[in-house]
């Protein structure tokens, strides 16, 4: 059987984390001194990369498309990942990308780490909230796309993937659609998934892996590629600006909601104060019914 | 089915030297800890001590981890031990330093979280060698037999087969009950301890228990801060923090019921004790409620982080290696820069945010731990079918006046039980004239059971001879006889010998009184003791600030029931529950699970478990 070949897009993102973010005086993020990391749902496909290293004893490359200094970005996945191999894709050319404009440099960054079986992307990015590459980069690969996947497993024989999805239909929220479909696929991995390791080596592997990633992470620089435009062979007229039909005309605040709620202070430091939260909890129950 | 040889259950010191032992002997284990990682659920006084007896030998601590004396994160080697005797302000103090030493190569303080990962990692890499290791975030909910298999069930993973487990799970052995290989431990056969660790900066530790820079000191204390409870308390110290803590009988605090913390209060008013952790404690000025919503907000969080920075760096200045580390490294000039850095930071805060500096003393971290008394509750064949007990599950804890060693007797029996499944794998023979009977065997020429059988004169003599200032008249009216047999070398001897013929344990409720504990030390004090002032009055934490400062991974189900709510037994949890999980509800109890520290005070009267694996309490110094 040959082994499964995974590629995870990643996405360089500012620190939304608490303390962390910067603002200018008008109330837009000021980026030079905001903190940048990988992106948190980025983080959560690489964590979903590992669970088939671990399982089955999957190859990651990890690709971003940014500047320079994500390469740091890339080593906080791969240290998450134990990835192979590290790809940044990057060039001034690439700036002002929209998302499809960036869909086509991840494309030919996917094609040049060599024929993949599952790509793996985030659900959105933090910071341009679209959803949208993901979905745009596997159109451009010609893969099967699956999004919103909560789980997944392999069939190494068949190489088949079968994948719970967390759907909305008609209406109703948190239906889990299961769907198997044949290798390649493109996997967006819903903001909830998370890793189940269920045996004890499965168990013990993941921490073989980790150990290996803490210390592949430290020389990270060893694994990782730069690609500038020319290398990855993208077209130009597809790339950059003059790939990107969409235009910002105007960003604009959202305004503040006015709050309805009332709420009434009630320093907790000693037992009568607390007497009274409970009273008014209790109160609020009593009228709250039970369908 | 997966298998594997060897499963050690539970991932403290004990388990992991019986990891790190079968594994260098090239063996196959599997460790399971329930905790989300290893150390998270340890907590220890503690010092853990390495042993050269006379008779006999002790797998100590070096002899397991080679590197331990080298590289590992234990906090100070003790060399100070005094026992204090108190009464209101007075204290009478015995150099007990002697009988600390007394057949020990070293005795050090040692804080669990960290020292346990030390060891895992230690252990795990050997094990990973083996093709097993350490599995965390895991709890094991049963063991059967099918036949000649033995099969590992936990509420994570899938099922395992293995031929031989070593049960390290603590006091609260779940292996041991469920195998029914012993009842659960009874009041009279332990200790309830409760510990706070508090923060000091390093070198005002060296200065103010006038050590050296690696050295450390241990304090007891018996009297009157006790409140009229059979044991005493500690105060141990760390690298940068001390280890304050109160144990006693379990049974004499059913007898007369007292908040566990108001122990621990008890020592923390004491005013040598208040001395002892007292520190310079920054304090904020209230935030003017006239300003904008933003400017209080901004205020608020600009104090906290000049707050931690300050205490950071005040750290780092007291710590002679961090400064040469950070100077080093470059992050700073010289050391006087961290000076006039640290004197300008506390210059703004003052100025700039009307912080003000109090004397006070700050406490880190609230931990309670049930203690089994080895003298009267270790197992005597401490093994079931091919399941190995050691440490706390097998209830071997040394507890014999002021020696105070349980860490030091698990990794000796974890040593021992490693070695007795090994020849077993080797003979594929996991019989219990085999197995079970060998290691039994074993632990029993251990020098520690030894101590637990029997008094060792030469040790009294040295603590005797500590004590020879004290007033005959005053332990004469309460043990007459056996003073003045105590007072001659050839009537020592000979009482020595024919008490141990006579059997410890008949001694104990002579020894272990009231008297011991309490009586003759407040008398002592009084009469003798020098008077100490203290300049300031601590602010203790509630027991609901104390557990609101945990890090808990609350579980929706709670992992205790209680099954007589009614009983008396359990009317006296709503009291000695160290963290107060349980009120009076009409009739009978109701327990609130979410702030339970695990430490099974009510486990005697209730269907008790560990959490499931990660869930529960996460300590972060134990």
């Amino acid at each position: 059987m040959d082994p499964i070949n995974t590629a995870v897009i990643v996405k360089l993102e500012p620190d939304f984390s608490e303390g962390n973010v910067s603002y200018n005086p008008d109330g837009t993020l000021n980026r030079a001194e905001t903190k940048n990391i990988l992106g948190p749902h980025s983080a959560i496909a690489t964590a979903a990369a590992f669970y088939a290293k671990v399982k089955y004893g999957a190859k990651i490359s990890i690709g971003t498309m940014g500047p320079p200094m994500a390469e740091s970005m890339l080593q906080q996945a791969q240290l998450i990942s134990d990835a192979d191999d590290l790809y940044l894709y990057s060039d001034r050319i690439f700036a002002g990308a929209d998302t499809l404009a960036t869909a086509e440099v991840l494309k030919s960054g996917v094609q040049k780490m060599g024929k993949m079986d599952i790509v793996f992307s985030g659900h959105r990015a933090s910071d341009g909230e679209t959803g949208q590459t993901g979905p745009q980069t596997a159109w451009k690969l010609g893969m099967t796309f699956l999004g919103h996947v909560i789980e997944y497993e392999i069939n190494l024989e068949n190489r088949t993937v079968r994948a719970k999805r967390l759907v909305r239909m008609q209406g109703i929220y948190d239906i889990v659609e299961e769907i198997e479909a044949p290798l390649p696929v493109f996997i967006a991995i819903d903001p909830s998934y998370k890793s189940k390791f269920n045996t004890v080596s499965q168990r013990l592997d993941y921490e073989r892996y980790q150990k290996e990633a803490f210390e592949r992470a430290k020389n990270f620089k060893q694994y990782l590629k730069v690609f500038n435009a020319v290398q990855i062979e993208a077209d130009p007229k597809l790339i950059g600006i003059s790939g990107s039909p969409t235009i910002v005309y105007k960003v604009e605040r959202i305004p503040k909601g006015k709050a309805t709620r009332q709420a009434e202070v009630i320093d907790g430091a000693n037992q009568e104060d607390i007497r009274k939260v409970v009273a008014r909890l209790r109160q609020s129950l009593s009228t709250m019914v039970i369908k | 089915m997966e298998k594997y040889d060897v499963a050690i259950i539970g991932g403290g010191s004990a388990g992991l030297a019986a990891l790190k032992q079968l594994s260098a002997l090239g063996k196959q284990v599997i460790l399971f800890e329930a905790g989300n990682k290893i150390g998270s659920k340890n907590i220890s006084g503690g010092i853990l001590y390495s042993k050269k007896p006379k008779k006999g030998k002790t797998y100590n601590v070096e002899d397991i981890f080679e590197n331990f004396l080298n590289d590992a994160p234990f906090e100070r080697k003790i060399t100070k031990y005094i026992l204090h005797a108190t009464s209101k302000d007075k204290v009478f103090s015995i150099d007990l330093t002697a009988a600390h030493e007394y057949e020990a190569n070293f005795g050090c303080s040692v804080l669990m979280n960290k020292l346990n990962q030390w060891f895992s990692q230690q252990a795990g890499e050997a094990a990973q060698k083996q093709g097993g290791g350490i599995v965390s975030g895991v709890h094991v909910n049963s063991i059967r037999w099918e036949g000649e298999r033995t099969i590992i069930q936990t509420d994570e993973l899938e099922e395992i087969e293995v031929k031989a487990i070593i049960a390290a799970d603590g006091v609260n052995s779940e292996v041991a009950y469920m195998t029914g290989a012993r009842q659960k431990f009874s009041p009279s056969e332990l200790y309830q301890g409760v510990k706070v660790v508090v923060k000091l900066p390093e070198e005002i530790i060296n200065q103010r228990f006038s050590i050296e820079q690696d050295d450390g000191a241990a304090h007891l204390f018996a009297g009157d801060v006790t409140l009229d409870h059979i044991g005493g308390g500690f105060l141990y110290t760390n690298r940068d923090t001390l280890s304050l803590g109160a144990v006693y009988h379990f049974d004499s605090l059913l007898e007369t019921p007292v908040e566990p913390y108001e122990l621990v209060n008890t020592l923390l008013k004491n005013p040598m004790i208040s001395e002892f952790v007292k520190d310079e404690v920054p304090v904020r000025s209230e935030i003017d409620k006239d300003l904008p919503k933003e400017e209080q907000m901004r205020i608020r969080f600009a104090v906290t982080k000049m707050i931690k920075n300050w205490s950071e760096l005040r750290d780092v200045y007291y710590s002679k290696k961090e400064k040469e580390r950070l100077v080093r490294e470059g992050k700073y000039g010289s050391a006087e820069e961290i000076e006039s850095q640290l004197s300008s930071l506390r210059d703004q805060m003052s100025t700039k945010y009307n912080i003000k500096f109090d004397t006070d003393y700050v406490e880190a971290e609230y931990s309670a731990k049930l203690v089994p008394d080895g003298k009267r509750c270790r197992m005597e064949k401490p093994y079931f079918k091919n399941i190995l007990f050691v440490g706390d599950a097998a209830g071997r804890g040394i507890f014999v006046g002021p020696r105070i060693e349980g860490l030091n007797v698990g990794i000796d029996d974890g040593a021992r039980a490693a070695n007795a499944v090994a020849r077993a794998l080797d003979k594929g023979n996991f019989a219990n004239n085999y197995l079970g009977e060998y290691y039994s065997q074993s632990v029993e020429e251990s020098p520690y059971t030894h101590d637990l059988k029997a008094i060792d004169k030469d040790y009294l003599k040295i603590f005797l001879d500590a004590a020879k200032d004290v007033p005959k008249d005053i332990i004469s009216s309460k043990y007459g006889l056996v003073v003045k047999m105590m007072s001659s070398n050839t009537l020592r001897s000979f009482a020595v010998g024919f008490a141990n013929i006579l059997g410890y344990e008949k001694l104990l409720p002579i020894i272990e009184t009231v008297d011991t504990y309490v009586k003759v030390p407040t008398e002592l004090a009084e009469r003798l003791g020098k008077s100490i002032s203290t300049s300031y009055t601590p602010t203790i934490p509630s027991i609901g600030q104390r557990v609101a400062k945990l890090n808990f991974n609350d579980d929706s189900v709670s992992h205790i029931k209680v099954l007589k709510p009614t009983s008396e037994f359990m009317k006296n949890m709503v009291t000695l529950c160290p963290t107060k999980c349980y009120i009076m509800e009409k009739e009978g109890v109701m327990i609130q699970h979410e702030g339970c520290v695990e430490c099974g005070t009510c486990s005697e009267q209730t269907d008790w478990k560990h959490p499931r694996g990660e869930k529960g309490i996460n300590y972060q110094y134990g």
